[in-house]
């Protein structure tokens, strides 16, 4: 098997004077994409928000472990530079920030993290254009205000755009198939199949099968009332389909 | 005539007045570490006259900063504009009082302003006083002022792809700013100004 790439012990986090995550367990080994499925409350954002460090989020007890780190010691941007990445369910917009600028300031403060150079213009322009075209985004995409004024499906596509850029070892996806067309789905689905590889992982949130049936999943999670009830392989998805969330119990 | 003073550096004129189809671009900057009283007071005096007033004050340690503006429309067609930004922290405060007079005959008067405040610290104050003063009815005003923090949720959304808080919360700075920045040919300005809002 594997090396273990992130293992989450007894995790229960509150925001507020409101506990979400009431004892989450999960374990996540190089190579494997997992899907997290469950009802609306049961703590699926609240997992990814946790993952990556938002404030007010409250860690209350247990621990995670990344890449053979203490993920819960690390900032936001550490565990960026370590390789995680969420693909944000409600990306945030930022008004007077240009794409280029800020994926130039995203990439070149990982590279600085890592003791690397800053990386020169023309590769970087080479890069954005290798990876617009892969998201099917034009030229004056670079230009815009990160989100603003986007559709619901070009925030997506940011999105993946985004992690295509900065090639993330475990990336998280929050429910980024919602509401998504045909078209603006398989680029999620391309994105996330274009990173597979025996170093990497994934988590995909989501309520819908459809997503996994172009990423498919190798381990299944069900989470419902800030717990893990059931693990198991992808035919847990089949059953959901049929029986809902109240089929499935521990 | 198109005019940046640096406050602290360049005197600033008390009085502007335009003559007829005269325009004015004017942009005022307070850099970091200067207190400051700047009272103008612009006078529109014949048709077509055109103030074009911009400005961006940097209070981020003790400073006090009063912004005195006093646009006058005194006669008819005449435009003007004003956009002041400001962002204060530690206990720096600061104070932007802008009226635009419009008197009874200066029909077709159009008078725009803003002023827009990031606070830093919770001690740091931002005083805003718009006041509009107008006795003709055929005019076109509007005035907005705000006074706010930086936006969190864009923060974090920067730090999670690796982007240093600090940097992150520059770079909201510098876009906060941007319209004003916009503004000012002199590079060597532009970059102090920026090098200033590092690690702030």
């Amino acid at each position: 098997m594997n090396e273990i790439l992130l293992e989450i012990k007894n995790l229960h986090a509150k925001v507020g004077e409101k506990e979400i995550l009431k004892g989450v367990d999960l374990v996540i080994r190089r190579g494997e994409v997992h899907a997290v499925m469950g009802p609306n409350g049961a703590g699926k954002s609240t997992l990814s928000a946790v993952l990556t460090g938002r404030p007010d989020y409250v860690v209350t007890e247990g621990s995670i472990r990344y890449a053979g780190k203490d993920l819960l010691a690390m900032s936001p941007e550490e565990r960026s530079w370590a390789g995680m990445f969420l693909s944000f369910q409600y990306p945030i917009e930022i008004p007077g920030v240009s794409i280029t600028n800020f994926m130039k300031s995203a990439i070149n403060a990982r590279r600085k993290a890592a003791g690397l150079e800053e990386l020169k213009p023309a590769e970087f322009l080479k890069l954005m254009k290798e990876k617009m075209a892969f998201v099917g985004m034009k030229g004056e995409f670079a230009k815009r205000e990160v989100n603003v004024g986007f559709s619901g499906g070009e925030k997506k596509r940011n999105e993946i755009f985004q992690m295509a850029m900065l090639e993330p070892v475990l990336a998280i996806l929050d429910e980024t198939d919602s509401g998504l067309d045909v078209d603006a789905l398989k680029v999620v689905a391309d994105g996330v199949n274009a990173l597979r590889s025996p170093e990497k992982s994934a988590i995909i949130i989501t309520h819908y099968q459809k997503l996994l049936e172009s990423v498919v999943p190798d381990v299944v999670h069900v989470l419902k009332e800030g717990r893990i009830v059931r693990t198991g392989g992808r035919e847990i998805v089949g059953i959901i389909e049929q029986k809902g969330f109240e089929g499935i119990e521990g | 005539m198109e005019k940046v003073f640096v406050l602290g550096r360049d005197a600033v004129p008390e009085r502007f007045e335009l003559r007829a189809g005269e325009r004015l671009k004017l942009t005022l900057v307070a850099l970091p570490g200067v207190s400051a009283d700047v009272p103008v007071r612009v006078e529109l005096l014949g048709e077509g006259a055109e103030l074009d007033a911009a400005g961006l004050y940097l209070c981020l340690g003790d400073e006090r900063v009063n912004i005195r503006m006093d646009v006058r429309h005194n006669v008819g067609g005449c435009t003007s504009r004003q956009l002041f930004k400001g962002i204060v922290g530690g206990t720096a405060r600061s104070d932007f009082y802008g009226l635009i007079y419009v008197a009874r005959d200066a029909q077709r008067t159009e008078a725009y302003q803003e002023n827009h405040n990031l606070l830093l610290s919770d001690e740091a104050w931002a005083l805003t006083k718009p006041q509009l003063e107008i006795y003709a009815d055929d005019v076109a005003c509007s005035h907005g002022a705000t006074v706010g923090r930086l936006n969190a949720d864009e923060l974090f959304y920067m730090r999670s792809r690796g982007i240093p808080e600090a940097e992150a919360r520059a770079l909201q700075m510098i876009s906060f700013l941007s319209p004003v920045l916009a503004r000012i040919p002199d590079e060597a300005l532009v970059a102090e100004i920026l090098r200033s809002l590092e690690n702030r």
